[in-house]
């Protein structure tokens, strides 16, 4: 792979919370416009790694991280980077959907809106565009101005995505985006993010191994904080190289 | 692929330059709020246990502690606190075996058997007799509960430690009742099915796992209700006699007593600055702070000891498990019928064991409706009392005249007035500040060390008897800054008494918003500050907005605080400055009671205008909760 197709990297990166090591010494390379699809078992530091591309694992108290984590070529850690814009370039959908408490309408404008999005016009129009690439739009279209606590869970997360992609993002991180939903809602993600990947970079962390034969075109399998084994989807699961890797994507552990 | 979607791209720098100038400046205005909150409630600390540690040189600590004759005045002045110890917890004592079962009893009812409807009722109820201002309660007491004892003992005086635990029972029933039925409602769904799945009663279910998995929550209302007691003045004040002295047998319940924070009230004004009188009140104060202190250090310790399952499950965390390891034996208990360890109410449990299930649950819940019967009751009386007698002296005169003759005739313009410059002035001081702390303090601290000794500060205050606040007050306000008794000095008490409870409902408010939220706007590039005024302040207001109207509420109705900083008790004008003392209902409505005889109409009027006004404030606070706790649900 070289280095051109590569939008996010890491080089060497360890984190600890507190005395515990949670990733270890882990240099990855995730393809541009690509899905990448990080998998291992439960604690394995999949959803740490995922958390360290936006930053977000600063909120944590006590996190301690060595090695270079690199967005575009430029390491984020860097003083000089700006993590506001970092987090609105690279944009992030949690495991649990977790809309604001506020109307549907609102919480896609709330990204364009905080980045100084004011006229009406463009909101609608970003607005209907997110929710349409997000696949609910059809759903929704008619009560935009109601809570959004009042959708299905799928619905919800659906809306968490169209929330990013409102911002205009390159990357997607994905955080198990399925694991609350059930299996239809699931499958309706999961052809969303196959859409997805024509103008964007998805990262998605999930312990479904179906799942990520199903729509990641690259695979990585973490075990107790190491990055096994990298590479493509189809490689992984029917010739890996390495003994723990077969072991698990055959279901013999994990 | 729609083409209109928002293409990655960066921000432009000038945009990111103010984006960065308004961050700083924003987090500059909040941490400066923080310091002006945490030098004043330290300042306060430090003063108190300055002016307090004199007299401990002077005397000795064992002859102030132990010394059992308090008389400062008299020739030689001794400074013994024994008695005023021994009268505050007696009359705490004696109120508690009042508070607990009763209030225990009502709470289980509330949270087991009321049907909604009925539930509806009782619950504001028992919040109204939360509002009802301490001097209100001690008016009440004056004129029926101490004439009662009288007759009925037929004693020459019915000031005395009875009188004194029945009004403080009462008065902290509704926090015993509260704390414990949010404890109770807490304890998880799946407890109670799992108990009445085994074929226990419904009884067998509350005495043998939801008591138990409350159990944390109900000790820890015990304990908060024990500091409501024992910082109470003015109503204790106007019932208990006065008199420094031991009973004689010690629970000779109808000897008159004298409490600490009743020697406060009382002596405050007379002593001169600097004299041993003066460090020995300070003294006192010392010691009101110590025992809140360790009131606060151990509800704390029971709550995070014993940590109901309520806490563990709304943290998050996997430890859900346990206390429904705990539960177990009472579980199997309620499933054998064998009687649990806590049963509320002595009578139950000795109801024995040949009583079948059915017969016991009837007992239990029988003394549950009567014990909930007897608390709607003290409401019922009370009310009636105040607003049947007090109706007939209302007229647009008395609302708006200045008083005449005493305060016999004429009105209380001027005090309604004066309350609404002191809560009004108090607010103002206190708003931004404390709630500019509470977002420093929750939002750009990460709860580090120094946050930690903030919030104990905040904590130690908040638990702290109104009167101590008053001593402070007076001795710097009104007499080292030379304020004089004014508006001034009345209005900056007051709102260092709310301050503490404005930080910690804002910070509650704030910690209610899930951390998810605030990751998802922060993932979605916003900045710090985007985040807390976009996300985390909008579902947080409701929370805010309530504890700042109970805030307003306790400041109305509070005389303590005012008693020596701000207030006259007789002013034809209005105050024409800050400078200038004021007059002020609780006050007016004290000395009349008190010092004034014949007075019985206009009494029960000002007494009626201030319950109102305080429970207005009330309603106020209870329909903004109920508008907005529909709105915003995680």
């Amino acid at each position: 792979m070289q280095d051109d197709d590569s939008i996010l990297a890491t080089e060497h990166l360890s984190l600890y919370y507190g005395d515990n090591q949670a990733l270890r010494d882990i240099s990855v390379r995730i393809p541009r416009n690509r899905v990448t699809a990080l998998i291992g078992p439960s604690g394995c530091g999949k959803s740490t790694l995922l958390r360290c591309f936006n930053r977000l694992n600063d909120l944590i108290e006590g996190v301690r991280i060595e090695g270079r984590i690199l967005f575009e070529g430029r390491d984020i850690r860097d003083p000089g980077c700006d993590v506001v814009e970092l987090r609105k370039r690279i944009g992030m959908v949690f495991q649990k959907p977790n809309p604001f408490p506020s109307s549907i309408y609102d919480n896609v404008a709330y990204g364009p809106r905080v980045h100084g999005v004011r006229n009406r016009g463009a909101l609608d129009a970003i607005v209907r565009v997110s929710l349409e690439a997000a696949a609910l739009w059809d759903e929704v279209a008619d009560r935009l101005h109601d809570s959004a606590m009042g959708l299905s869970g799928g619905q919800q997360q659906r809306l968490c995505i169209a929330r990013t992609l409102a911002v205009g993002p390159g990357v997607i991180l994905m955080d198990e985006p399925c694991s609350a939903l059930d299996p239809i809602a699931t499958s309706k993600i999961e052809n969303l993010i196959n859409d997805l990947k024509e103008h964007y970079t998805v990262v998605i962390v999930t312990h479904n191994m179906q799942q990520a034969a199903r729509v990641s075109d690259f695979t990585g399998f973490m075990y107790l904080g190491r990055l096994i084994e990298f590479g493509p989807t189809a490689r992984i699961f029917e010739n890996p190289r390495e003994e723990l890797t077969n072991n698990y994507v055959t279901g013999r552990f994990g | 692929m729609p083409e209109v979607l928002p293409q990655p791209g960066r921000l432009s720098s000038l945009w990111k330059r103010t984006r960065r100038i308004r961050e700083r400046a924003v987090r500059t205005v909040w941490f400066c709020t923080a310091i002006v909150a945490v030098v004043a409630i330290f300042f306060i600390l430090v003063f108190l246990v300055r002016n307090g540690y004199p007299i401990f040189a002077e005397v000795g600590v064992r002859a102030f502690l132990a010394g059992d004759t308090w008389n400062p005045t008299g020739t030689p002045p001794a400074y013994g606190i024994l008695p005023l110890i021994a009268g505050t917890l007696l009359v705490t004592l004696g109120a508690m075996a009042i508070a607990v079962p009763l209030g225990i009893a009502v709470a289980v009812f509330i949270a087991e058997l009321a049907p909604p409807r009925l539930r509806g009722v009782v619950k504001p109820a028992v919040e109204l007799l939360a509002g009802i201002p301490s001097v209100v309660y001690g008016f009440f007491g004056l004129v029926i509960l101490t004439d009662w004892i009288r007759i009925s003992f037929e004693i020459p005086s019915g000031e005395t430690w009875l009188a004194g635990s029945i009004l403080l029972g009462i008065m902290a029933l509704p926090t015993i009742v509260s704390v414990s039925e949010d404890a109770i409602a807490a304890v998880p769904r799946g407890y109670r099915e799992g108990s009445l799945a085994l074929g226990a009663t419904h009884w067998q279910t509350i005495a043998g796992v939801v008591i138990p998995g409350a159990l944390s929550g109900i000790t820890a209302a015990i304990i908060l209700g024990v500091g409501r007691a024992i910082g109470e003045t003015m109503a204790v004040i106007m019932v208990v006699g006065n008199a420094a002295v031991i009973p004689e047998p010690l629970w000779n319940v109808l000897s008159p007593v004298r409490t600490l924070t009743g020697t406060l009230g009382i002596e405050m004004g007379e002593a001169a600055a600097g004299s041993t009188h003066y460090h020995a009140l300070f003294g006192v104060a010392v010691v009101l702070l110590a025992i809140t202190l360790a009131v606060n250090l151990i509800a704390r310790y029971v709550l995070l000891r014993l940590g109901g399952p309520a806490r563990r499950a709304r943290r998050g965390h996997s430890g859900a498990a346990k206390p429904f390891a705990r539960a177990v034996p009472g579980l199997l208990a309620a499933a054998t019928g064998i009687p649990a360890a806590a049963v509320p109410l002595p009578g139950a449990a000795r109801a024995g064991r040949r009583v079948s299930p059915k017969t016991r649950q009837k007992i239990a819940f029988w003394l549950m409706y009567a014990s909930t019967g007897i608390v709607l009751l003290f409401l019922g009386v009370i009310l009636f009392d105040i607003v049947s007698n007090g109706l007939p002296a209302l007229s647009w005169e008395f609302l708006t005249a200045p008083p005449r003759d005493l305060g016999r005739a004429g009105g209380i313009g001027p005090a309604i007035l004066g309350t609404i410059y002191l809560v009004g002035g108090a607010i103002l001081f206190a708003l931004p500040i404390g709630i500019g702390a509470a977002i420093y303090l929750h939002e750009y601290t990460r709860g580090g060390r120094v946050a930690g000794i903030i919030r104990a500060g905040a904590d130690l205050l908040n638990g702290t008897p109104s009167i101590v606040f008053g001593l402070f007050g007076f001795a710097f306000l009104v007499l080292y800054l030379n304020l004089g008794v004014s508006l001034l000095a009345g209005l900056v008490t007051l709102g260092l008494m709310i301050l503490p409870t404005i930080i910690r409902t804002t910070e509650e408010a704030l910690a209610s918003i899930p951390a998810g939220v605030r990751e998802g706007s922060l993932a979605l590039g916003a900045t710090h500050w985007q985040t807390i005024w976009r996300v985390v302040l909008p579902p947080a207001v409701p929370g805010i907005l309530t504890g700042t109207i109970l805030s307003i509420g306790r400041a109305a109705g509070e005389t303590a605080p005012i008693l020596f900083t701000a207030v006259v008790f007789s002013r034809r004008l209005l105050p024409g400055s800050v400078m200038e003392p004021v007059m002020a209902l609780p006050y007016h409505l004290f000395i009349l009671a008190t010092n004034v005889p014949g007075a019985r109409e206009n009494q029960y009027g000002t007494a009626l205008v201030l319950l109102a006004l305080v429970t207005a404030v009330y309603l106020v606070a209870i329909f903004v909760r109920s508008r907005y706790r529909s709105s915003a649900r995680w």
